[in-house]
């Protein structure tokens, strides 16, 4: 390039002038040359800036969720994604089809489970496909490591999502910060940590994309952004139950928008596209099947529908009557008969039955006090437990200061892209109230508004800093504002510190920024990045005590007991003893059969003898409890017992709550209710617990979890026999004892 | 109900002066004529009612009594739920008499009763209560009152549906389905679907010519706005769990609590008052972009800029540092070893 002495470069004046010159100083220009080439306009600057940071952004969404393979070790975490990866290794070796048509008998004992019917396919075959490409470029991975590193993976991919969601409902300045504000949100890196190898992991990214691409298409009107946001709304559907949400927040912004008069051609083709055909492809999943046509939750989706047909209709009659009385008349003889129409159509549906009413989940979330008083099984799971203020705070920080003002600047500029965020922010923020897990899916809109929050105001102050004195007139705010105070005319009027301010605003903007990189680095670390599989904690001296006792205790299950040995847990623990322990079990987390579990539950808060007849009648082999009172570890069985009897008395009226508490209290010690000290969970857990001491200074048999001295230390075991427990004692197995002889 | 409660009590001595010796028959009799006379069948019972129906019959008596032992001066004691727990035990009565309208002789074998401590304050201590709220069960065997059944916390904590259950487990009579007053009365009902018929053509035309309070941006403003309070403070937690507003201090009961600590729970001044403190920093940069840059007056507008940078600040301080208090996590950055 330096050889051209022509180039169109601004400050190549003096190049010219010289250029007759020796060829010595020639040598010289051309170099001279090369340099001055180098520099890049403005535009291209900004580009490579801008690229340069979304590449940093994409490896530090990656990194940071390192922290559980550097802490622990290359492992699956917690219980679901046991069932991910069990199924995901039988698709790698097994191939698609018997995998679809995959009945498994080990789990569910004596029922079984379709798998395939009863599971969202998408996370499995992502990560097999991401395996089979490794393998196809030689790279020999293990199918675990592949499966340990999808999340982040996807979550990299969400950053880059977020960035051109930004670009369009805002600019690409808030498109960077949404990146950067998104790759290290903890609300999200809870649910994406390596190891972390659930359905979240990739449903993030899918219900982020499919916004992205129906705003998209909202703005541009075209069939081509639609048709891609049908085919993201199939990802999600196939990876995530929580595709529920955008199939009832899509319709209610449209409804919005139809309300507040934004009605428009682009966003007719743009829902229609989207429904029909993201509807069609939804039904290939087995587990959804028809629902969209069936189910009361979809019903919203196809209300939409048609009402954006009538409003079409009468568009066009109107635009073909050309009289506005007759017009009058047309408009409430349609939209009466069409109310009418629909009324009855979901009457009718819901009467025959065609139409299924809202499932238990759905309803709470709507009606959130309704868990609480009529399903145990979801309110008895920890991630469904209401929000509490300082989980907001823990998960967003920083964010949640800026989320209002964000809310400020998206009203200032109401455009049909910025409504979608405003929706999508608020609905899923009541969300995120009613249940705790659902933080997870408010996050990406949390950091997308408080993203045109940041942007917008820096980009202001810096406008300020760089603006030449002489037109000082933009304050901080944007639109109507600083166009009314310029034409006032006064000059500094509407920046009351002018520089200095602006330079104190941004720093304090910048200390702001870091506190959240600085809080979101330690919870990563320290809340995030435990797999609970393996427990951590700190010894005496301040160094780091591993607990292994589930890994332990499952292999030990693989290792002696017979392959066709059935184990009978509370169902937390299905998927591990099923995954690591390749033994069947008699519940799992899956919880799609309420008497099976109440069946479980029943059985561990009987008597021994009770409990026995009901283990012969299932075939259980071995029983295995979960007991923290050596360690201190707290979610224990005879923490959660309360809810065994809960679920148990719900479907058998013979357990009864109050026959396990003293005056409203549950307790262990002495003062237990005597059904309590005798019941086949307390005697599990604490058969031989009075023969040891736990802690200096303490009387044997003192429980640690719960800071009391057990009120049982004799239990005699009548029909069962320690088989095994594991070296922190976490994990105890026993063995049902075989019936005795009749003769 | 509560007005007819004073006339029933004048009307019980009437019912002593007749003999003593009274068939087991015309006590139940009795008892129901006087459950016939209040709304929900509840009979306010006093010292000599006691002694008459409970005491002095011998043993077995052909009823079991229900007695919610009440105190009208505790009534405004939030804690206690008095009222509340009155007007279930109410709704357990007559959802009672109701659902074995046609069968009474399982309508003469249950009675509810109330007794008030400050007229019967003998019958407090015959039954030894010392705490409210009492809720005690006398069978028909049942010497001596003290040993009665007594309806513990866990029983109450549903209201009226466990206490019903505790009722059907101890009696073994059937209460049935308890039938709760509708939240609006068919006539309301049929009011406001009439009342939505005729507004609805009005509003349709509204919104078709664009003119309603939904066209109006800043009613979605300040509807975003409190949503985004209402979630972040929490108040869904306080709704779901019923959470009070504070709680007396344990230690020092003229004290009160309004900060919880422990993660995963929360009081519910507690959520109100984080809240303000998030959405104050919101609304403070909506006043300094929107409303201050109209000020004419410079010094004014420093002024005030100051003052909201500086409560923003401070707000952001007081959450961060509540909620390192709340959960007890101690935040810290993470820097290289070598650094140390």
């Amino acid at each position: 390039m330096g050889e051209k002495p022509n180039q169109a470069n601004p400050n190549s004046a003096s190049a010219i002038a010289a250029a007759p010159a020796g060829s010595k100083s020639s040598d010289l220009l051309s170099r001279h040359f090369s340099i001055r080439s180098l520099k890049l306009k403005t535009k291209e600057q900004e580009l490579l800036l801008r690229v340069t940071v979304l590449c940093l952004v994409y490896v530090l969404a990656f990194i940071t969720r390192l922290f559980s393979v550097l802490r622990y070790e290359s492992m699956i975490h917690e219980f679901d994604p046991y069932f991910n990866y069990r199924t995901t290794l039988f698709l790698t070796e097994k191939g698609f089809y018997e995998f679809w048509n995959w009945f498994d008998s080990e789990s569910w004992y004596p029922l079984g489970r379709i798998i395939g019917g009863t599971l969202y396919p998408g996370l499995m075959v992502t990560a097999a496909l991401i395996y089979w490409t490794l393998k196809v470029l030689r790279f020999a991975v293990h199918i675990r490591e592949v499966c340990v590193l999808t999340a982040p993976f996807f979550a990299s991919n969400t950053t880059l999502v977020a960035y051109f969601f930004g670009k369009e409902i805002w600019d690409s300045g808030a498109g960077l910060v949404a990146a950067a504000l998104i790759a290290i949100c903890p609300g999200y890196i809870s649910r994406s940590v390596a190891g972390s190898y659930d359905n979240e992991g990739v449903a993030i990214f899918a219900l982020l994309f499919t916004f992205y691409l129906f705003v998209k298409a909202v703005n541009t009107g075209s069939l081509a952004w639609s048709l891609a946001s049908a085919f993201g709304y199939f990802y999600m559907v196939s990876a995530w139950g929580g595709y529920v949400f955008i199939i009832n927040l899509i319709p209610l912004y449209v409804l919005v928008l139809l309300i507040t008069g934004r009605y428009s051609m682009r966003l007719y083709v743009a829902y229609n596209c989207m429904y029909i055909l993201g509807m069609l492809l939804a039904m290939q999943i087995r587990f959804v099947g028809f629902q969209h046509v069936q189910s009361g939750e979809h019903m919203a989706a196809m209300g939409v529908f048609f009402l954006l047909q009538v409003f079409y209709f009468l568009d066009w009659v109107k635009h073909q009557l050309n009289d506005t009385k007759l017009f009058q008349a047309f408009l409430r003889i349609t939209v009466t008969s069409a109310v009418v129409v629909g009324t009855v159509a979901l009457g009718v549906g819901t009467a025959s039955g065609y139409i299924s009413p809202w499932t238990g989940r759905f309803y709470s979330l709507l009606d959130p006090t309704y868990a609480k008083d009529h399903i145990p099984i979801i309110a008895s799971v920890s991630e469904h437990q209401p929000t509490a203020w300082s989980s907001f705070m823990f998960d967003f920080q920083i964010l949640l200061f800026l989320f209002p003002a964000g809310l400020y600047f998206c009203f200032k500029r109401l455009t049909d892209a910025t409504i979608f965020i405003v929706m999508y922010g608020l609905t899923s923020m009541y969300f995120a109230g009613v249940m705790v897990r659902l933080i997870l899916v408010a996050t990406p809109a949390v950091c997308l508004i408080s993203a045109i929050a940041v942007s917008a105001t820096i980009k202001n102050l810096t406008q300020v800093l760089r603006a030449k004195p002489k037109i000082v007139h933009s304050g901080f705010s944007k639109g109507g504002s600083s166009a009314k105070t310029s034409s006032k005319g006064s000059l500094d009027q509407s920046q009351p510190f002018g520089k200095n301010g602006a330079i104190a605003l941004l720093f304090g903007a910048f200390y702001l920024l870091s506190k959240y990189a600085t809080h979101c680095t330690w919870v990563t670390s320290e809340a995030y990045s435990s797999p609970s599989i393996v427990l951590a904690a700190r010894g005496a001296h301040g160094n780091r005590v591993i607990f292994d006792d589930y890994r332990e205790a499952y292999f030990w299950l693989r290792q002696n007991t017979p392959p066709d040995a059935k184990v009978m847990s509370w169902w937390d623990y299905g998927y591990q003893i099923t995954a690591m322990g390749n033994r069947t079990v008699i519940v799992d987390n899956n919880t799609w059969n309420n008497t099976h579990i109440a069946t479980v539950g029943r059985a561990m808060s009987s008597y021994e003898d009770e409990a026995y007849e009901i283990m012969v009648s299932l075939d259980v082999g071995y029983v295995l409890v979960v007991f923290g009172g050596v360690t201190g570890y707290s979610s224990d069985d005879i923490n959660k017992f309360l809810w065994m009897v809960r679920i148990g008395g719900g479907v058998f009226p013979v357990i009864k709550e109050p026959d396990y508490l003293v005056n409203g209290d549950y307790r262990v010690d002495k003062g237990a209710a005597p059904k309590m000290l005798n019941c086949l969970m307390y005697k599990l857990s604490y058969y031989r617990f009075g023969e040891l001491t736990t802690e200096y200074g303490k009387p044997p048999g003192y429980d640690r979890a719960r800071g009391v001295e057990i009120g049982n230390k004799d239990i005699k075991l009548e029909y069962l026999e320690e088989a095994f427990t594991t070296s922190n004692w976490i994990v105890r197995i026993y063995k049902v004892k075989p019936p005795k002889n009749r003769w | 109900m509560v007005s007819k409660i004073p006339s029933l009590a004048a009307l019980i001595p009437l019912f002593l002066l007749l003999a003593s010796t009274v068939a087991d028959s015309d006590l139940a009799a009795e008892l129901l004529a006087l459950q016939s006379r209040s709304e929900s069948g509840v009979i306010h019972l006093d010292d000599r009612a006691v002694s008459r129906f409970l005491t002095s019959p011998k043993t077995p008596r052909p009823y079991s009594l229900l007695i919610f032992f009440d105190a009208e001066h505790l009534h405004d004691k939030a804690e206690l739920r008095l009222t509340t727990l009155k007007n279930e035990f109410a709704l357990v009565s007559s959802s009672f008499i109701a659902n074995n309208q046609h069968n009474p002789t399982v309508r003469s074998k249950l009675f509810f009763c109330d007794i008030e401590f400050k007229e019967s304050q003998s019958t407090f201590g015959l039954f030894g209560v010392k705490s409210l709220p009492h809720i005690r069960l006398v069978g028909p065997d049942l010497k001596s009152p003290k040993d009665s059944d007594q309806m513990d916390q866990a029983d109450l904590s549903r209201l009226a549906e466990s206490m019903a259950a505790f009722v059907e487990s101890k009696t073994k009579l059937s209460v049935g389905p308890i039938a709760r007053p509708p939240l609006v009365s068919k006539m309301q009902f049929i009011f406001m679907v009439a009342v939505l018929l005729i507004c609805t053509p009005f509003i349709i035309r509204r919104i078709l010519a664009g003119d309603t309070l939904l066209h109006d941006k800043k009613v979605w403003l300040f509807g975003a706005v409190f949503v985004y309070f209402f979630s972040v403070g929490g108040t869904m937690h306080n709704i779901i769990r019923n959470m009070p507003m504070f709680l007396p201090d344990r230690n020092d009961p003229s004290r009160l609590i309004f900060f919880y600590q422990g993660s995963g729970m929360q009081l519910g001044a507690e959520g109100f008052a984080v809240g303000c403190l998030y959405t104050v920093v919101g609304l403070l940069l909506a006043l300094v972009t929107h409303a201050l840059v109209r000020v004419r007056n410079r010094s004014v507008q420093r002024f005030i800029m100051i003052i909201a940078l500086f409560i923003s600040f401070w707000a952001v301080k007081k959450v961060v540092y509540l909620d390192n208090w709340k959960t007890g996590y101690r935040v810290h950055a993470f820097w290289p070893s070598s650094w140390n």
